[in-house]
């Protein structure tokens, strides 16, 4: 999660995007962008100082401009004014419209940013609150591999030289998707946790005994995907005899990622065992439980059905005197 | 070769959990165990074995344990059993 986003940073990598233009000389403002909240400062301008979140983005619409438009000069100067009584990181107009000239002046001397954008104002809140959730999103790096096996996000994890890459690359070979190997970036957004390379690494491999490889340059466009939601995290351990593995599958196992509850499961690993068909069967069998279909449960469910009417056969016949 | 009668209590039988307590017994030792109802006879070490027995509740099942450890693991699955696998008995 980055503490700051400067507004240079934010117009460089948006101005087309969102369509928008800068109206005033300097982009570094008095504050850096700290929230991914916006803030429409109506009720600033007509001096309800209240809760005048002054910290985040300013957005002014036609709303703002119309109620500025209906006040004499005198009115506007000091409405405008109220804005400035405390830093702002950015002011944006929306729809492309005028900017009433005190607006301008003002933040010229303030050094504040004044920016445009020819979109709609609630399109434009609203795509710009989605953008700003996932620059703050609390993020993290994670030791693993992150493949895309049938449209499910398997991170898998486990100590280093274990095989993780192997059997990413494996996965890849049989058609399967790498997004990331060996680092990969961790970003909350809403429920899910969202998996991609860092920028520098992305889709590098290294291999034991080969050295580094480029996974798309080996084996094309279609082995690799930018981002991935981890759907399971598939953690790798060693065989360990004396400990017990799961063997029905009843129960959930999940891993906290970023606060994150995502579903876990553990694979005792030894030499000669197939994790690659392992990987796509958790792969597929997540897919069945997401559909609600349940092996384990079934089964169970299955046993207990026919054990039971079995026990009122028993109690019957041990009760049937004739 | 040890060989031991055994009842099940449980009142759902042996569902897929208890079925899971008892391959983790079996499991931990070297002789092989074998659990027979019936006439049918499965290995305790196996899960879906153990599972397709479907011993109900009453049902009286044999032990069959061959190997070194066998004395031990007849005692120990003898143990479970009766116990109801630390579980209420109804």
């Amino acid at each position: 999660m980055p503490q700051e986003y400067t507004v240079k940073e934010f117009f460089e990598e948006n101005s087309e995007e969102f369509d928008l233009e800068v109206l005033t000389d300097n982009l570094g403002g008095p504050i850096p962008i700290t929230s991914e909240d916006i803030h429409r400062p109506a009720f600033a301008l007509t001096g309800f100082m209240e809760n005048f979140l002054h910290k985040r983005i300013q957005i002014i619409g036609e709303t703002e401009l119309l109620y500025l438009e209906s006040l004499d000069k005198g009115q506007v100067a000091d409405a405008v004014a109220r804005l400035f009584s405390q830093p702002l990181p950015c002011i944006i107009v929306t729809k492309g419209l005028d900017v009433p000239k005190k607006l301008l002046d003002l933040t010229v001397e303030h050094g504040v940013p004044l920016l445009r954008t020819t979109m709609q104002t609630t399109e434009f809140i609203h795509e710009l609150t989605g953008y700003l959730e996932l620059i703050f999103a609390p993020r993290t790096l994670i030791h693993g591999s992150l493949v895309d096996v049938y449209g499910v996000g398997l991170l898998f994890s486990g100590r280093s030289a274990i095989g993780k890459s192997e059997i990413a690359l494996d996965l890849v070979e049989r058609g399967h998707r790498l997004v990331a190997d060996d680092v990969v970036e961790t970003v909350r957004h809403g429920d899910a946790i969202l998996g991609r390379g860092r920028e520098h690494l992305k889709h590098y491999m290294e291999i034991r005994g080969i050295g580094i490889i480029n996974v798309m340059d080996v084996f094309g466009i279609r082995a690799v995907r930018i981002q991935k939601r981890v759907e399971v995290v598939v953690q790798l351990e060693d065989w360990d005899p004396s400990k017990d593995w799961d063997r029905h599958g009843l129960d959930e196992h999940y891993t906290d990622i970023l606060g994150i509850e995502v579903r876990q499961v553990v694979i005792p690993i030894f030499p000669g065992k197939n994790i690659t068909v392992i990987a796509e069967t958790i792969a597929l069998n997540h897919m069945l439980k997401v559909y609600g279909i349940d092996a384990a449960k079934r089964l169970d469910q299955q046993l207990l059905d026919m054990m039971e009417s079995d026990k009122k056969t028993r109690r019957y016949l041990l009760y049937d005197h004739e | 070769m040890v060989t031991g009668k055994i009842k099940v209590l449980n009142e759902t039988g042996i569902h897929l959990r208890l079925a899971n307590e008892i391959v983790s017994a079996a499991s931990k030792f070297e002789a092989t165990v074998m659990l027979e109802k019936e006439g049918l006879e499965v290995n305790a070490k196996s899960m879906l074995g153990v599972a397709m027995l479907g011993a109900e509740q009453g049902a009286e099942l044999t032990l069959n344990i061959e190997g070194s450890d066998e004395q031990d693991a007849l005692d120990t699955l003898t143990g479970l059993f009766e116990t109801n696998f630390g579980r209420e008995m109804i």
